[in-house]
């Protein structure tokens, strides 16, 4: 089992750079199996474009801190951007899962399904805009 | 991004050449996707064999190709890795996603 140091990051607000940041942090995870790290990878992926495109409407220059501590039993994941955010209340008010009629192809879901996942994958998440700054806060132990 | 098209079985297999599809690549997936369909193409069988990853935005752009596609087509998916199943699982697109284990399969199914 290996031990990591905390992940410091600060990355610009770009869909490529997001991308790049996911695999950095899911560097830390080589204690969860296969399934749960493609998962947990989703999931930070997902956040993270989340910044990238809602938060700061792909703005240039715009940076998203990250810093990520893999400990004994589970990884924290803190993100924080300045963008626009979302009103907490909205995060709150996501479902944890994905509900639709399989049976009716045009009402498939093609977006709106990032926070259902985030809100799926980890054990616990905060999301809060303090003074201008939006936290995303995610625990995801390593053993279900 | 890199796909490659092969005309097999009556189909349209196109395999794409990506180790990710995700919000990098997700639109411009979903364009040359419908592109073809748009050319004609009706059935047709996604490779996915090199994609290790996929968010909820390269799943959208699957998922629009379903629709753009509609009841008179069919999208068969082939070569599914952990982690496109994990999003598929997660979202529960499981369900909806005609999945198979083999190109072969996908063709003749």
């Amino acid at each position: 089992m290996n031990s990591h140091q905390p992940l410091y990051l600060v990355v610009p607000a770009t869909l490529l750079d997001a991308r790049l940041a996911t695999e950095r942090i899911v560097a830390l995870c080589d204690r969860f199996d296969t399934e749960d790290r493609a998962d947990y990878a989703t999931a930070v992926m997902e956040w993270l474009v989340n910044v990238v495109k809602h938060s700061y409407g792909h703005a240039s220059g715009a940076q998203i801190r990250i810093c990520a501590i893999a400990g004994p039993e589970a990884i924290e994941l803190t993100i924080e951007d300045s963008g626009q955010g979302m009103a907490p209340w909205k995060f709150d008010a996501a479902p944890s899962e994905l509900n639709f009629d399989a049976t009716d192809i045009s009402k498939l879901p093609e977006s709106g399904m990032g926070l259902v996942i985030i809100k799926s994958v980890m054990d616990s998440v905060r999301y809060h805009r303090d003074r201008g700054i939006n936290r995303l806060t995610a625990v995801r132990r390593w053993q279900r | 991004m890199l796909m490659e098209d092969l005309s097999e079985g009556g189909c349209l297999v196109v395999s794409l050449r990506e180790k990710r599809l995700d919000a990098v690549i997700a639109a411009s997936f979903r364009e040359a996707m419908v592109a073809r369909i748009d050319q004609g193409h009706r059935n047709i069988v996604l490779d996915l064999s090199q994609v290790n990853f996929m968010d909820s935005s390269g799943l959208g752009s699957v998922v629009y190709v379903l629709k753009h596609l509609g009841h008179t087509g069919r999208l068969h998916i082939c070569g599914v890795t952990p982690g496109v199943m994990a999003v598929l699982k997660l979202t529960r697109m499981d369900r909806v996603l005609k999945t198979f284990d083999s190109r072969q399969a996908a063709i003749a199914a």
